[in-house]
């Protein structure tokens, strides 16, 4: 290693008279001796190695189940399952409909663990005993009816969109960020089902953050129930003038703008710059396809003209809406940023 | 000046993060922190990510937009097509630069989407140009001396991003030259007989490592340069590291081989000479990253090496299957367990300079959520809620899927 030379910021600071000489060389010290952390990447190898562990193990379970027998193992899993539980509840803080103190950060990740296992358990016993039938529906409902009051009970918001999942899984539908797109909004009834899905999540956290009946969570019922929502509203928007249902698709749009501003106040209240820019773009999408729709209705010569106008003018508004954002929020401070 | 954007400007946020960490360890007090960040303002636009995704996108819109006018008007004089579709570019990346440099004087973005776009745009518009002039008339590249004409638009345009690094200290820009040099490598060596690749690759990197000491040393004397540079010459680092890596490895020179001699496909490749060599490089090299990273306390190249050990791995078992996998699982899975928890007990308090502890630092690079992603997906079940900005993360939603 070469010499460590004189911290070229220390010498600055010490140059602009901001930092006496004692203390620059005390900050040289401790920038010296500092350990050098390695929680995360411990972490990490903790994470991969309980997982290889967890799935080594399952396979070579389910490589033996004739030696070993079905209700052991749904036994065993039911066990831990109330292990984790247990070790939740009792590690649980007072209920209120604000943000309870978190207690234990082994509690926090056991209640997920156990909630995983619930689905586990669930699945292998339908699997085995068949125990819903064919009723689907019912098996994820379940789900739903257990993790949503589980995450009000104990304050979680991963158990939260766990549940939220499943709600969406219940009528058909996939609501995880980067799955949203994999609906296939060509077929109605999945709009249909993705539209009030998505507008009653969206509805239960503008609620929820309106009331303050734990607030936080909006941001889950948000971020799965707008983008359901307004992708099924913007799908039904171009559908509807493929087949030429020029009202329809009109008031698909205004129903995307009047979502878009439900994030737009949310955004606001919370200093959301995500919220501000989904609705931003959202927005942005639904003017300009109405537009274009009005445009259409005109004899083409107008048409064309006007739409090589709207299309460089609406980029202009758009770059103007980002210079000037920041006056969009209230009273920013600079470490609240999202 | 040499440089687009002012070097102070890098220099000054460098010295509020420092300031910052310093006053968390309490080194600082609060009145000296202030006084700090008004000595270092940070008088250049750089928005929070989302906008400078959201000004990234409508930028790159805007510029297809216009160099899709500036193309139909050049057209529309009666160009010949090739000759319109150059001098479009030309204009095209004309234009960008002109307005790159124009809203860093005046707007003072620095990196905040709309330049990013902007250089992007004009270096890929000039050498766009560049190689589609070249491409016109190559000769056949097993003539005599057609390596050196192959290789010559690519020497122009490794000197265009070169020059581009150079002003704009750009990443990506680095990224994009190290390709381009690696090409010319491959051209070089195409005519001495393709085996000498991987030799050459390595060679490569470790010029590239010297060079990168030199530079280091260099910019040394004058520290608003070295802040201005620093996200380059790391760039530079992890690529020449992994490239070092990737030309010894066997999994790659191997299957490589087999590509380029069209013998893919066909049962399995066939041994390449002085395989014990590259026996040894798969072994060692994320060995030696892992271990220089420990000692150095240079998080980069730990992080190299535990991805680098992970792929030497994987050649292992993609040749040699050892253990069936299950058995080969849970016996990893153990050692990993082990030594993880062993580490983070052992290393609290601090030993031999290295601490479980959490540091309060940004991390850049989430090595647990990358296999958290990562295993949640191949475990099966996509995953449940994201969090932008706040602190936890949703757990894997795993529903519906009987």
């Amino acid at each position: 290693m070469p010499p460590p030379l004189p911290d070229p910021y220390l010498a600055d600071l010490e140059r602009r008279g901001l930092l006496p000489p004692a203390q620059a060389a005390a900050i040289a010290a401790d920038e010296a001796q500092r350990p050098f952390s390695l929680h995360y990447e411990l972490r990490a190898l903790l994470y991969l190695g309980i997982t290889l562990l967890a799935g080594g193990l399952g396979v070579l379970v389910y490589q033996n189940i004739d030696t070993i027998g079905h209700e052991v193992i749904i036994a065993a899993v039911g066990l831990l399952m109330a292990a984790c539980f247990g070790y939740a509840a009792r590690h649980r803080a007072a209920f209120t409909w604000g943000v309870a103190p978190k207690t234990s950060v082994g509690a926090d990740y056991l209640l997920v663990l156990a909630c995983l296992l619930f689905v586990v358990l669930e699945g292998y016993v339908q699997y085995r005993y068949n125990l819903f039938g064919n009723r689907y529906g019912l098996a994820t409902a379940l789900l739903a009816l257990v993790f949503v009051p589980l995450a009000y009970r104990f304050d979680h918001r991963g158990v939260l969109a766990m549940g939220l999942s499943a709600l969406a899984a219940w009528v058909g539908l996939s609501a995880a960020p980067l799955r949203v797109f994999e609906n296939d909004f060509g077929n109605a009834s999945i709009r249909a089902a993705a539209l009030s899905l998505g507008l009653a999540l969206v509805v239960a956290g503008l609620w929820s953050e309106h009331q303050q009946r734990k607030a936080h969570f909006a941001f889950t019922y948000l971020l799965l129930g707008c983008n359901l929502a307004l992708l099924a509203l913007g799908a039904t928007m171009v559908m509807a003038s493929f087949d030429s249902l020029v009202l329809l698709s009109l008031l698909a749009a205004a129903g995307t703008l009047a979502v878009c501003v439900g994030l737009y106040w949310y955004a606001r209240r919370t200093r959301s710059y995500w919220f501000l820019v989904l609705s931003a773009g959202y927005g942005y999408f639904a003017v300009c396809w109405a537009v274009g729709q009005l445009l259409v209705l005109l004899p083409s010569e107008i048409w064309f003209a006007s739409a090589y106008l709207f299309l460089p003018l609406s980029v202009g508004l758009v770059v103007f809406f980002f210079v000037n954002i920041r006056k969009l929020m209230p009273d920013e401070k600079p470490d609240q940023r999202l | 000046m040499l440089q687009a954007y002012d070097p102070a400007w890098a220099f000054a946020a460098n010295m509020r993060d420092r300031a910052s960490r310093w006053q968390r360890r309490n080194l600082l007090d609060a009145g000296q922190l202030a006084a700090i960040e008004t000595a270092y303002p940070l008088d250049f636009y750089r928005p929070v990510w989302a906008l400078r995704v959201g000004l990234f996108l409508i930028t790159w819109l805007g510029a297809v937009i216009a160099s899709g006018t500036v193309g139909l008007m050049v057209y529309s004089i009666g160009l010949h097509e090739d000759g319109a579709f150059v001098v479009g570019c030309l204009l095209s990346a004309a234009a960008c630069f002109v307005l790159l440099e124009a809203i860093i004087r005046t707007n003072k973005t620095y990196r905040a989407g709309p330049d990013n776009v902007l250089l992007y745009a004009g270096l890929a518009a000039l050498n766009g140009s560049i190689l589609f002039l070249a491409g016109q008339n190559l000769p056949d590249f097993n003539a005599t001396l057609a390596p050196l004409v192959w290789a010559l638009p690519l020497l122009l345009t490794l000197l265009v991003l070169l020059a581009a690094t150079v002003r704009y200290a750009d990443p990506v820009v680095v990224v994009v030259a190290v390709a381009n040099l690696l090409l010319l490598v491959f051209i070089g060596t195409g005519g001495l007989g393709i085996a000498l690749f991987p030799p050459f690759v390595m060679a490569t990197a470790g010029a590239m490592l010297w060079g990168l000491r030199t530079l280091r040393r260099r910019l040394a004397a004058a520290p608003p340069l070295a802040a201005y540079y620093a996200t380059c010459l790391l760039t530079l680092k992890v690529t020449a590291l992994a490239l070092l890596y990737l030309g010894g490895n066997y999994l790659i020179v191997r299957e490589g081989y087999a590509f380029l001699g069209s013998t893919a496909g066909f049962g399995p490749s066939p041994q390449i000479p002085l395989a014990p060599v590259f026996y040894v490089f798969t072994a060692v090299i994320p060995l030696i990253y892992i271990a220089l990273g420990l000692r150095r306390a240079d998080r980069p190249l730990l992080l190299l090496g535990l991805l680098t050990l992970a792929f030497s791995i994987f050649t292992l078992r993609y040749y040699r299957s050892l253990l069936p996998p299950e058995v080969a699982a849970v016996l990893a899975g153990f050692f990993l367990t082990a030594l993880a928890g062993l580490g983070l007990r052992g290393l609290r308090p601090a030993r031999f300079g290295l601490t479980s502890e959490p540091d309060d630092e940004p991390r850049h690079f989430d090595l647990e959520t990358l296999i958290q992603a990562q295993t949640a997906h191949a475990l099966g079940g996509p995953a449940g809620g994201f969090e932008f900005g706040g602190g936890e993360s949703g757990g894997g939603g795993a529903t519906g899927q009987f």
